[in-house]
C-alpha cells in the first residue's frame, strides 16, 4: 500500500513519539555476518533503547515501592500534610481529570485541524507551496515547551482575562462549563489557554502523521476515483481518507501519548489549581504538569516521592499504552520529513 | 474555473440533477479554499510567538547579555548558556554513542526478531514524557547515586532522552546503504568490520549527522528532564560534579517575576529569544545535510 | 509539423484530437498528435514502450493535469464540445470518458459498492443503483461468475475478476467513451481471453480506446489501430492495413517485430 517515498526527503523539527517505520529492506542476499562472539557482544547493543526503556520503568517502579496504589490513590482527595506525610492522603482522580479534559480536548481540536492540513496539503495546494507550509508547521514542533509557556503566560493570559474568555463566556455562556459568575474568569491562566496551548503542540506531530497517511495511499487508486468522475473532495471522502483511516487513528494515539506527557509548558498557563474544575476557565493541574511542580518539596518526604513516582509511573504506562496502539495503527506509514528517520515526524 | 457552466450539449448530458452537481462543486470549492484556513490557524499563532518574544527580548538584549553572570535581579545569560551546552555536549555524547552504536547493530547485525523489538522499544522510549525521564534521573543519579544534583546527573538524563532519535535515524541511515554497496565490498574481501567502517559509515554519516543535530535541537529546548537533576547555580559550571544554571531554567524560573525593566523577566524573555534562534538554527543545518544526504543517495541510485 | 491525415472514420466521431502535445519540462511527451474516434468502435493505440499511449489516452479525458508538472496544447473535442475549454469542468468530462488503468485498483470497498461508487455521487435513487450495478457486472460477466454474491470486499478478487470489477464500475456510470489502458497487462491468458470478450461485447454500445502492447490483441479486437512512436503519431488506418500493409517503413518494421 506504501508508495515508495525516498529516505531523506525532508527534513522536519521537533520530537515526536514514534511511528515505527517499516522494516528497512530484509537481510540483503549478503548479509553481514560477524563472528558469533562479537554477534553475542551485539545484542545488548541493538537491544539498547530496549534496555534504556526497561531500565526506566524498573527505576521507577522501585522508587514507587507500590505503597499508594491503594483504594485512596484512585481517589479524588490530595492533602498533604507535611507534619504528618504518612498520614496524608494522596488520590490521583483530579489531576487525571485535568489530564483528560486538556489532552481530550485539545486532541480533539488538534486531529480535526490536521486532517484539514493534511488534506490540503495532499490533495489541494501546488507541492512548493505545501513543501513550504509544511516546513513552517514543522518548525511549531521544534519549539521549545518553555517558550510556549512563557508566551502564553505573558503575552496570552492577559488578552484571554479581557478579551477572549469573557466573549465567550457572552456567546456560549449557555453551554454547560462555558458560564458561570462573572468571577469565574480570573488571570486568564486555566483550561481554556492550556488546551489552546497543548493544541498547538500537538499539531505538528498529528498533521505529520496524518499527512504521510494520506500521502501513501496509492495514486492509482486517487486517480481511479477521479476518472469514475468523482470531485477531488469526494475522492478525499470516499477514498483516501477510508484507505488511510489506520494511519490517521495512528497520528490520533500517538498525539494522545505526547498531549499526556507534557508538563512545562501546562505548568506554566494551566493554573496550577488542585480543584475540580468549576468550568473553562478555571484552573487545573495535569498529572504531568503536577509532577513537574512538586519534585522540590519532595526531596524532604519520602512519602510524597512515593506518591508522586506513582504518578509518574501512570503517566508512563499510559503513554506506553498509546504509543504501543498508535506504532501499530502507523505501521507501513512511512514518514519522509527525515533522512531515514521512519520515526520522525 | 467558473461555476458548473453547465456546458451545452452534448457535453451537458448530464445524468443526476444540475442542482446536485452544482452542490458537489460547490462543496469541493469550499474544501479547496476552506481547508488550507486551518494552516493560518497554525501559522498565526507561531509568528505571534515569534514576535513578541523578540519584542520582549531585544530592547534589553545586548551583547553582555551573553556574557556576563546573572546578578541580583538582572545580568546576562552567560552561566545558563555555558551551562546549558556543557549539558547538551555531554547529553550528545552519551547519545550519539548509544544511539549510532545500536542504530548500526540493529540495522546491520541484529537478527529480525530482535531488530523488530529494538525498534519498538526506541520508538516508545521516544515517546516517554519528560518529566517522568526527570524523576528517573533524579532517582537514578541524584538520589541513588548520592551526587545530588550535578551537571554529570543532568547530561545523562538529557542523553537517554535524546538517544531515541540518534537511534532511529542511524538505524535508518544504515539500513538504507544500497545492498550493492555491500555486496561489492564484501565480493572484493573485505570483512564485515571493514564494510561497515570504510563503506557504509561514509554513505550513512549525514543522514546519521541530521539525526544528532536534531537530537541536539530537542535537547536543547528541553526543562523537564534537568530541573531535578542538573540543579541550579547562578555561576557558570565549576566541574561535572557541580550542578549548573541552564537557559531552559531560566525561563522557569523567571517567567512569573513582574515585569519591570533589568529584571528576571527580562532575562527569561531573552533566553526564550536565544533558544528560539539556537533551535531553529540548528534545525536550518538538519535541513541542509538531509538535502545533502538526499542527493548523494539520489545519484548513488540512478 | 503535423502529423499524418486522420484517415477517415465514417460520419461524425465521437472524439477528435488535433495537434495534441504533451509536454515534461526537459522533453517532449506526445508531439502534435491528432486523429479521430468513431462511436462503436475498438481503437487501439500500440507503440514501443514509452512512446507516450498512457500520456495519450490519459489526456483524452483530462487525467494528464492530475500530476502536476505537464503541459497540454492542443484540442480534444468529444463530440464537438472542446474538454480543455477552460470553462469545462474535468469533472464531468471523465463522467462522460471512462477510464480503467493498467493495474486494478479496487476500492477497499464491497463488490457491490465499487461498482455503485460513481452512482453514489450523482445521487442516483436506490432502485436504479441497483439495476445498474447488476447490469454493469453481468456484462462484465462477474455476476454469474460471483453467484452474485457481491457484499464481499473487492480486493478478495482475483487479479482477472478485479479487473473486471473496474471494468463493470466504469461502465456503470454509463460513459460513452472507455479508455483502457493495458488493461490485460498485469493478468494470465485466461482473464486476458475473458477482458477481451468483454471488450469485444462493449464496442457494440461503446467507443473504446485500449492501449496495449500485444500486437496480436489490437489485431484481434480492434478496428483501427494507431501506431506511436516517440510520441508522434506514425500511422493511423484500419487494423487489417496497418498490419497487412502498412504505409509507413516505421510501421512496417515495428509490426514485424524488428525493434519494440
Ligand atoms: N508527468 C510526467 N512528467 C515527466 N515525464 C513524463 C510524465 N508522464 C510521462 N512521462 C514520460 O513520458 C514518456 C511516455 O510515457 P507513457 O505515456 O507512460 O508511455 P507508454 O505508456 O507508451 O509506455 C515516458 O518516458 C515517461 O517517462
Ligand atoms: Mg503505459
Amino acid at each position: 500500500m506504501d508508495e515508495p517515498i525516498s529516505p531523506g526527503d525532508r527534513p522536519a523539527m521537533g520530537r515526536s513519539p514514534g511511528i515505527s517505520e517499516p522494516a528497512p529492506p530484509a537481510a540483503p542476499s549478503a548479509p553481514v555476518r560477524a563472528p558469533s562472539l562479537r554477534r553475542w557482544l551485539a545484542s545488548p547493543l541493538a537491544l539498547a533503547p530496549l534496555i534504556l526503556l526497561g531500565l526506566v520503568v524498573a527505576v521507577l517502579a522501585i522508587a514507587s515501592e507500590g505503597q499508594y496504589f491503594g483504594l485512596s490513590f484512585w481517589g479524588p482527595v490530595w492533602e498533604f500534610i507535611p507534619t504528618d506525610p504518612a498520614g496524608s492522603t494522596y488520590g490521583i482522580a483530579l489531576f487525571a481529570l485535568g489530564t483528560a479534559i486538556t489532552a481530550g480536548i485539545a486532541l480533539i481540536l488538534a486531529s480535526g485541524l490536521s486532517l484539514a492540513i493534511a488534506i490540503a496539503l495532499t490533495t489541494y495546494l501546488p507541492p512548493r507551496t505545501g513543501r513550504i507550509l509544511t516546513t513552517l508547521t514543522d518548525l511549531l514542533a521544534g519549539i521549545p515547551s518553555v517558550v510556549y509557556g512563557i508566551w502564553g503566560f505573558v503575552v496570552l493570559a492577559p488578552y484571554f482575562a479581557s478579551t477572549v474568555e469573557p466573549n465567550l463566556r457572552n456567546a456560549l455562556g449557555w453551554l454547560p462549563g462555558f458560564g458561570g459568575p462573572e468571577s469565574a474568569i480570573g488571570g486568564g491562566t486555566g483550561l481554556l489557554l492550556g488546551i489552546f496551548i497543548l493544541t498547538l503542540m500537538v499539531i505538528p506531530l498529528t498533521t505529520a502523521v496524518m499527512r504521510e497517511s494520506l500521502r501513501s495511499v496509492p495514486r492509482d487508486v486517487v486517480e481511479a476515483g477521479l476518472a469514475l468522475g468523482a470531485t477531488p473532495w469526494e475522492v478525499v471522502r470516499r477514498v483516501r481518507l477510508r484507505v488511510a483511516r489506520r494511519g490517521l487513528w495512528g497520528a490520533v494515539f500517538l498525539g494522545f501519548g505526547r498531549a499526556i506527557g507534557e508538563s512545562v509548558a501546562l505548568a506554566m498557563v494551566l493554573g496550577n489549581t488542585i480543584q475540580y474544575p468549576p468550568s473553562i476557565y478555571g484552573g487545573s493541574y495535569t498529572i504531568a504538569s503536577f509532577i513537574f511542580t512538586q519534585l522540590d518539596s519532595a526531596f524532604f518526604y519520602p512519602e510524597l516521592l512515593r506518591a508522586l513516582v506513582e504518578f509518574a509511573l501512570v503517566i508512563l504506562l499510559i503513554t506506553i499504552a498509546f504509543n504501543l496502539l498508535g506504532q501499530r495503527a502507523v505501521s507501513g506509514v512511512r514518514t519522509r520529513t527525515v533522512p531515514g528517520a521512519g520515526g520522525r515526524a | 474555473m467558473s461555476l458548473p457552466s453547465l456546458p451545452s450539449a452534448p457535453l451537458g448530458d448530464l445524468r443526476g440533477s444540475a442542482a446536485r452537481w452544482r452542490r458537489r462543486h460547490l462543496l469541493d470549492r469550499a474544501m479547496r479554499w476552506g481547508l488550507p484556513l486551518a494552516l493560518l490557524v497554525v501559522l498565526f499563532p507561531l509568528f505571534d510567538m515569534i514576535y513578541w518574544i523578540a519584542v520582549r527580548a531585544l530592547p534589553t538584549f545586548t551583547w553582555a547579555t551573553l556574557t556576563t553572570d546573572q546578578v541580583g535581579l538582572g545580568g546576562g545569560l552567560y552561566a545558563m548558556i555555558v551551562g546549558s551546552f556543557t549539558l547538551l555536549a555531554l547529553a550528545t555524547g552519551f547519545a550519539a554513542a548509544v544511539g549510532i552504536a545500536a542504530g548500526m547493530y540493529t540495522a546491520e547485525y541484529a537478527p529480525p526478531s530482535i531488530a523488530r523489538w529494538a525498534r519498538v522499544a526506541g520508538n516508545l522510549l521516544a515517546g516517554i514524557p519528560a518529566i517522568v525521564l526527570g524523576y528517573f534521573g533524579y532517582y537514578a543519579l541524584v538520589l541513588y547515586t548520592h551526587w545530588g544534583y550535578t551537571t554529570l546527573a543532568g547530561g545523562i538524563t538529557l542523553g537517554v532522552f535524546m538517544v531515541p532519535f540518534v537511534y532511529r535515524t542511524a538505524d535508518l541511515a544504515f539500513a538504507n546503504v544500497p545492498s550493492e554497496q555491500r555486496e561489492a565490498a564484501l565480493a572484493m574481501g573485505a570483512r564485515p568490520g571493514q564494510y561497515l567502517v570504510r563503506v557504509a559509515l561514509p554513505i550513512a554519516l549525514p543522514a546519521i549527522l541530521s539525526g544528532v543535530f536534531l537530537a541536539m535541537a530537542i535537547g536543547l529546548g528541553e526543562t523537564a528532564p534537568l530541573l531535578y537533576t542538573a540543579g541550579w547555580s547562578s555561576t557558570p559550571v565549576a566541574g561535572l560534579f557541580q550542578p549548573t544554571s541552564f537557559l531552559t531554567g531560566a525561563i522557569w524560573n523567571f517567567y512569573d517575576y513582574p515585569s519591570t525593566e533589568g529584571s528576571f523577566q527580562a532575562l527569561a524573555f531573552q533566553a526564550a529569544f536565544l533558544l528560539l534562534i539556537l533551535v531553529i538554527g540548528l534545525n536550518v543545518v538538519v535541513q541542509a545535510v538531509a538535502e545533502r544526504y538526499r542527493r548523494r543517495t539520489r545519484g548513488m541510485m540512478a | 509539423m503535423t502529423g499524418p491525415e486522420p484517415g477517415p472514420v465514417g460520419p461524425e466521431p465521437i472524439l477528435s484530437v488535433r495537434h495534441l502535445s504533451v509536454r515534461a519540462p526537459n522533453r517532449t511527451i506526445l508531439d502534435d498528435v491528432s486523429l479521430d474516434f468513431c462511436d462503436r468502435e475498438v481503437a487501439a493505440i500500440i507503440g514501443p514502450s514509452g512512446c507516450g499511449k498512457t500520456t495519450l489516452v490519459r489526456s483524452l479525458n483530462r487525467m494528464t493535469e492530475v500530476a502536476p508538472g505537464v503541459r497540454i496544447e492542443g484540442s480534444v473535442r468529444y463530440r464537438g464540445e472542446e474538454i480543455y475549454d477552460p470553462r469545462v469542468n474535468p469533472v464531468l468530462v471523465r463522467q462522460r470518458i471512462g477510464m480503467v488503468f493498467q493495474r486494478p485498483v479496487p476500492f477497499p470497498l464491497s463488490i457491490y459498492e465499487n461498482v455503485a461508487f460513481g452512482l453514489r455521487l450523482q445521487g442516483i435513487e436506490e432502485a436504479e443503483v441497483d439495476r445498474t450495478v447488476r447490469r454493469s457486472l453481468e456484462q462484465a460477466g462477474l455476476w454469474k461468475e460471483l453467484d452474485g454474491d457481491v457484499e464481499r470486499s473487492g480486493l478478495t478478487l482475483s487479479g482477472g475478476q478485479q479487473q473486471r470489477l473496474c471494468i463493470a464500475r466504469a461502465l456503470a456510470v454509463k460513459p460513452r467513451v472507455l479508455l483502457l489502458d493495458e488493461p490485460a497487462a498485469s493478468l494470465d491468458p485466461t482473464a486476458t481471453q475473458r477482458i477481451e470478450e468483454l471488450i469485444f461485447d462493449l464496442r457494440k454500445e461503446y467507443a473504446v480506446i485500449i492501449v496495449t502492447h500485444n500486437m496480436q490483441q489490437a489485431a484481434r479486437i480492434a478496428n483501427r489501430t494507431a501506431f506511436l512512436y516517440q510520441g508522434r503519431l506514425i500511422e493511423y488506418s484500419d487494423t487489417h492495413q496497418l498490419f497487412e500493409n502498412p504505409r509507413e517503413k516505421l510501421t512496417e518494421s515495428y509490426v514485424t517485430g524488428r525493434f519494440g
